[in-house]
This record gives structure tokens, sequence and C-alpha cells, in this order.
């Protein structure tokens, strides 16, 4: 099989940096095989996709070592945009990256650039539609009347008429709802594509991929191989680098740690035959019950709108009670964002009333939280006396970073500053947490959903906005689904995320750990 | 009907008009003007009637200045309008001040006429396709149509950030110091956004100077010409008549 993707000893240094940001490492794709990339936050990953048709050096200043081969071909031989006719590249952010006015005009964008003719650009425009589901009266939609899911599925289409036989994606689906995800996952990673992908949503993608190749925090490779074989030999070394490991085998190696043995295995489903009767699974998948507080918080028959806009929610009633963790899911689109700063109190209901003291939102982009020129006068910005900035910074594992400006920060860092400032003071008794473990490597998200449960016990009343159904799960006690404008379903998190049919009706998925929850309950049946 | 017409055709018909505005200081032209296009965005393209005021106001308090200046600082002012009034085509019947004002509104009112009926995206690639404007240049105009309601989003989360820090709600229009204080990293964000959609675009085959091909462009039709024509035409008519 012929060679799409070659890096021999390729090292990628950022200007004005001390240390490579990825690399030196090898790498080889061949054609028709679908390759993840899989890595700590911050190894490089991004890094090297963005230097494989050269936009490092050419676009972004860089420096980059070591030979790198496209089809055969020296990246460096033609210019970035002249790969577009065979490399196509998906980014993470659809939001910020689509060059349309209109559905059709960002589909047919790189067909434009390869100067096709109108009729075949619109048979491929009209193609790529339908296969990523999007209605045909969109073609004249502007982008901008989208939401992010929407526009993620925008790229998606753009990316299949391009037709390149290359696809290069970064963490394609990690702002789209479980359902939009697996079929994007479908779409992307079909078989006979070459594909090398970045992602940390393993759920949808796993059984699509032929070969892993996981990079250290150091950015150099850790192990490779086809994924069943790397989960089983190395799940342990993967986990200890906070790497995403799938539920399986992080469950297996959690077991093994109990005396309990059970076979490698990829997907939750094929676990549970061998899990032994009367195991208890809740203190892995779920938080330890808690009494519940006194309520501090109720939105009374609220009608809820962004600032200018239209009402998205009607009628929510709902109450929070310290010590409580309430999860909030929907689609994308549905008005959860909204509902978080009608719940923190700073947008006030159209309609309907809030009881309760102020809150505080995390919100998605962490960086708006932040006003000072370094983490350790944010915190002092804050109100939290200057003797206790250091044990602060160290509680949230940021000592090492408290003298840097906080827009230099990696992402996990900045939502751990974020949330630092926040819980500092008493200020806020409610905390909403928006979207807090999109992009995070297995160990910010850990850590994220143990800070989470700590205020949680220390009596603050946390709403957590999550796409993540095993996230949500794993650190709330309680979770509503926001569909159609409304209210679809509130209880406790085990009940609702088993709701098959109200989930797809949502547009929603089950966890991951969905079979281990029916495993359970058959138990508990028995044990009845 | 009007949002039918090829952009091109319907600009340049628009800047005429505005061109004709400058140039004629008589208040009755204003005024007609003014009305055109009035009638033909309310009777016409049925836009709703407090987007037109609202749209309006700008130009009225801009117009509004020459209005004061003429009638509270006549003495003062009266070299500038002695300037004005020296135009050519000038009708020496009304206020200076008055006929100031009334074209402030009527340049508004034709630049709300071709904005509200026209489809930026269409214009930009008219722009491309018939004037030459460089592909680089048009998407970039397109990015910047996007980035609006982006940092109209980004500026509610700051303004909600900074309220939370400072433990007041968030007003519903912001002061001059809020203002300067989310301005910064509104430009943040802004240098980072634009810098990631030139990488995009770059990764998606975009080449200054290189050929390129569009999927759908509006072809010029019949109608637009008559359009065209009809609106000369008649601009030529009412000045023969005033």
């Amino acid at each position: 099989m012929s060679e799409a993707v070659r890096c021999e000893g390729v090292a990628v240094r950022y200007l004005f940096a001390t240390r490579d940001a990825v690399g030196p490492l090898t790498l080889h794709v061949a054609q028709g095989e679908r390759v993840l990339l899989l890595g700590p936050s911050g190894c490089g990953k991004s890094t090297l996709l963005h230097s494989l048709t050269g936009l490092i050096p050419t676009a972004i200043p860089g420096d980059r070592r070591g030979g790198l081969h496209l089809f055969g071909q020296a990246v460096e031989s033609r210019r970035p945009a002249d790969w577009a006719d065979r490399v196509a590249m998906l980014f993470q952010d659809a939001d910020q990256t689509l060059a349309g006015f209109t559905v059709a005009d960002e589909i047919a964008f790189a067909l434009e650039n390869r100067a096709l003719s109108p009729a075949v650009m619109v048979a491929r425009v009209e193609k790529a539609m339908a296969q990523t589901g999007l209605p045909t009266d969109w073609k004249g939609r502007r982008i901008s009347t989208l939401s992010g899911g929407q526009k993620q599925l925008v790229a998606l289409a753009a990316l299949l008429a391009q037709g390149a036989d290359l696809v290069v994606a970064d963490e394609p689906t990690a702002s789209l709802a479980p359902g939009a995800a697996k079929g994007v996952a479908d779409l992307l990673l079909a078989p006979g594509k070459t594909v090398l992908i970045v992602d940390h949503r393993l759920g949808p993608i796993l059984d699509l991929i032929d070969r892993v190749v996981v990079l250290g925090r150091c950015g150099r490779p850790l192990v490779e191989g086809p994924p069943g074989a790397v989960f089983a030999s190395h799940g342990a070394t993967l986990a200890e680098q906070g790497i995403w490991t799938p539920l399986a085998t992080r469950l297996r190696l959690a077991l093994a740690g109990q005396g309990v043995e059970v076979p490698a295995v990829l997907q939750v489903g094929e676990l549970v035959p061998h899990l032994p009767r009367g195991l208890d699974l809740a203190p892995m998948l779920m938080p330890a019950p808690c009494p519940p507080g006194p309520e501090i918080l109720r939105l009374h028959q609220a009608d809820c709108a962004p600032p200018f806009g239209p009402v998205v929610l009607r009628d929510v009633s709902l109450a929070l009670r310290a010590g409580e963790v309430l999860g909030i899911l929907g689609p994308n689109g549905a008005g959860k964002s909204t509902l978080a700063a009608c719940l923190a109190g700073l947008i006030p209901p159209r309609k309907g009333r809030r009881e309760g003291p102020s809150g505080a939102i995390a919100f998605q982009n962490a960086e708006a939280h932040f006003s000072a020129d370094s983490v350790q006068a944010e915190c002092l910005a804050m109100g939290v006396p200057g003797a206790k900035v250091a044990a602060l910074l160290a509680d949230w594992g940021l000592a090492q970073v408290a003298g840097q400006h906080p827009f230099t920060l990696s992402m996990g860092q900045k939502r751990r500053l974020a949330l630092a400032l926040l819980t500092a003071t008493d200020r806020w008794p409610v905390l909403v947490l928006d979207e807090p473990t999109a992009g995070l490597d297995h160990a910010g998200t850990t850590g994220v959903a143990r800070h989470i449960r700590r205020l949680a016990a220390s009596g603050k009343a946390l709403a957590v906005i999550t796409h993540d159904a095993d996230f949500a799960l794993s650190v709330c006690d309680r979770v509503i689904v926001l569909a159609h404008g409304g209210v679809q379903a509130s209880g406790p998190a085990r009940a609702v995320l088993r709701d098959v049919a109200l989930l797809s009706r949502v547009g929603l998925a089950p966890p991951e750990a969905a079979p281990l929850l029916d495993w359970m309950e058959t138990q508990e049946r028995i044990a009845c | 009907m009007l949002s039918q017409l090829h952009p091109l055709p319907k600009m340049a018909l628009c800047l005429i008009w505005i061109g004709a505005s400058v140039l004629v200081f008589d208040l009755r032209f204003q005024v007609m003007t003014l009305t055109l296009a009035f009638g033909l965005l309310w009777g016409v393209e049925r836009v709703a009637l407090w987007k037109l005021l609202a749209l309006m106001v700008p130009f009225a308090l801009f117009g509004f200045g020459f209005l004061t200046t003429s009638v509270l600082f006549n003495k003062e002012s009266g070299f500038a309008l002695q300037m004005a009034q020296e135009q050519a085509m000038t009708s020496p019947d009304f206020s200076p001040g008055l006929v100031l004002f009334a074209r402030a509104l009527a340049c508004g009112m034709v630049s709300a006429l071709f904005a509200l009926t026209t489809d930026p995206g269409q214009l930009v690639r008219a722009l491309m396709v018939h004037l030459r404007l460089p592909a680089s240049v048009g998407f970039a105009l397109m990015q910047a149509m996007h980035l609006v309601p982006d940092l109209g989003r980004e500026v509610q989360v700051l303004r909600m950030a900074r309220a939370m820090r400072l433990g007041k709600p968030v007003r519903r229009m912001p002061g001059p110091r809020e203002g300067m204080a989310v301005s910064i990293p509104l430009l943040a964000f802004a240098i980072r956004r634009a810098s990631r959609a030139a990488v995009a675009m770059e990764a998606r085959g975009l080449r200054p100077g290189q050929p390129r091909s569009q999927m759908q462009t509006q072809p010029f039709q019949k109608a637009d010409w008559v359009f065209l024509g009809l609106g000369v035409a008649f601009l030529g008519l009412v000045i023969r008549v005033l």
C-alpha cells in the first residue's frame, strides 16, 4: 500500500519557544488507513497537523525540522494552499474557520479555489449536503444564523465535497452533541478513506480506527498499533500520562486494582458478561450519594432569553440545593448557555421569577474571566488575600504558572484558573460551569470532576452544562434535558441517562457506561 | 422586487442619486429623494416602519447638527453655509441648514435602500467577478461580516464576566469605563479569530492572484438595466423640472 504521509524525525518549534512543541517523531500513514493521533493536552497534536501541509512555517511562524512527505512528494515543494487538491483539513472550531457567507458558498469554497466548473461544483455540493443530512433549502442560509453544531456539520460537508485523498481532522466532534458526533464520525472515517484524526472523544470513533499513534507529554511517540492492542497493553501507561482511554480500559484497570481480572476489550458491552456477580460498580461510575442541603435557588415558570434575543426556553421551573450538582444536557442550540445566565442571575427571566442569591458562571471561553496581567494578579484582583494566593494556586495545580499571563496558559490551565477565581471567595454560593471539560484530556477532565465534587461537598450548589453524558453521570446528582424550547426531563442522573427513547428524541446519545447501568439494575433486581 | 435585482446596477444607481443629492442644494430635491427611497422601502419592500426610523436616527443626528448650527449660530457658521449655498443647482428659497439636514436624511435613506435590498454575499461575489475585487479581499470582507455577530456575542460574555467580578448587574447599555474594559479582550478575540480564519482559508486552497471559479453568480438581467435606465432618466427629469 502506498504512503499518504511520511514524517521522518519531524520536530516543530514555535518562534521564541525554548523547546519543541512536538517531536522529533516518525509517522507513516498508508493510503486507505485511518489513524488516530492521541495524546495529552499540549503535546503538539494540532501543531503536527498544521505542519503537515506546510502551514507551519509558511502561515504560522515556527521552525520545522526533519523530512515530511505527502504522497511521495516533499511538503515544501508546494505552497500550503496548493495541497488543498489532495489534503482536506477539518478544524476544531468551525465557528472561527468558515469562509463563505452562505452554506452553499462555504461548501463550494475549496472547489472554487481549484477553479472547477460550476456544474461539477453544484453536483458535489448537493451530494455533500445529502451525505451530511443538511436540508437542501439551507443552500442560501447565512452561516451566521447556524448554531455551533450546525456549523461543524457544514464544515464536514465542505470537507466531503472537496473529495481529497487525505483527510486531516482536529477534534471534529468536540462541539457536537453525541448524536451528531456519531454521524460525523461515521462519515469522516468511512472504510477506504485515508484519515489522520485527533480526537479526545473516543466513543464514536474507536470502531472506525485502524491504528492509534500515542504521543507522550513531551510530544514524542509513546506507543502505536491497532486500538485493541494499544489499549490492552499500554492502558495503564496512557492513564498515567493523562491520555483518554476507552471506558472499558479504564474500568478494567480500576477493577484490576481491586483484584478483579476482566479481559482487555474496547467496548463496555463486551465487558459486561465478564463482570462478577455482586461487584459494586457505582463508586467507579457515579458520585457518592449525599443528603441534599437546603434549597438556595429557584426558577419559577421562567422564560429565558439572551440579551436582545428572542425567548429560547419557556416555563422553566427548577430548584438547586446546597451540595447538589445539576447536569444540564441538550442538543446544540437548545438554550443551555441562556439558562446558565438565568440561573446565575446575570440575565433576568423575561417572564416568571428567579429566587436566590447571585451566582457565577465559568464561561466556556475561560479568557472572559481574566483582566490582570498575571495569574497571581488575577487572584489578588478577585479579592484573595496575598498570603493565600500561593496555597490557592497550588490547590488547583497552577503554582508553576503564577507569574505567567493568563492568556498564555493551556486550555486546561485556563479552565482551572477560572474555576479557582470563582471559588476562591464565598461570594457565590451558586456556580454554573459551561462545558468545563471541552477539549481537555483525561487528566484535565478528572481534575475538573474532582474539584466539582469538592465544591459540592463544601456546600455550593453547582450546575454543569455538558455534552458528555459519561461526565454528567460521573459528577451530577440530577440532570435536566433541554430541547424544543423547554425542559424535557428532570431526575436522578442514572435514571434520565438510561432513557434511550428520550435521549434519541432530542438528538443525544446514552453514555458509554449505559450497558453497565443496565447490568447494575439487573444485579439490584436479583438482589431484591 | 428590489432584492431580486443585481447588486451592481443597483449600487451604481444609488451612488448616482447620492451624488446628485450632494450636488443639488435644493430642499425639494432632497425631500423628493427621501420620499422616493422611503416609499420604495416601505411601500414596495415592506420594510417595517420602526426599522426605517431607527436606521435614520444616526443620519438625523448628523443632519440635526447642521440644522442647529444654521439656526443658533447663523453668524459664526455663515462662511460654511455660504459655501454650501454657492454649489451648483442651488435653490435659495430655503434655510441652508434645513437643506443640509434633509440631504443627510436623503443620503441615509438611499443607502438604506441599497443595504436593505442587497444580499452582502452576492454583492461581494459580484465585486469579485465583475470589478476584479481580489478574492482574498472579498473573503476578508465576508469574514468581517461574520465577525460582527460573533463580536456581539463575545461582548455579552465579557460584560457578564465583568459584572460578576464587580458584583453588579449587567447594565442594558455599557458605560464608557465598561467599554474600555472590554475593548482589549475583544480586540484580542478579533485578532485571534482573524488569524485562524486566514490559516483555514489558506489550508482550503485560497491563493492570492490565482484564478478561481464561482459556483453561483447572479447573472445580469434585462430588468437590471431597465431599472438603472429608468432611475437615471427619472433623476434627469426631476433635476430638469426643479
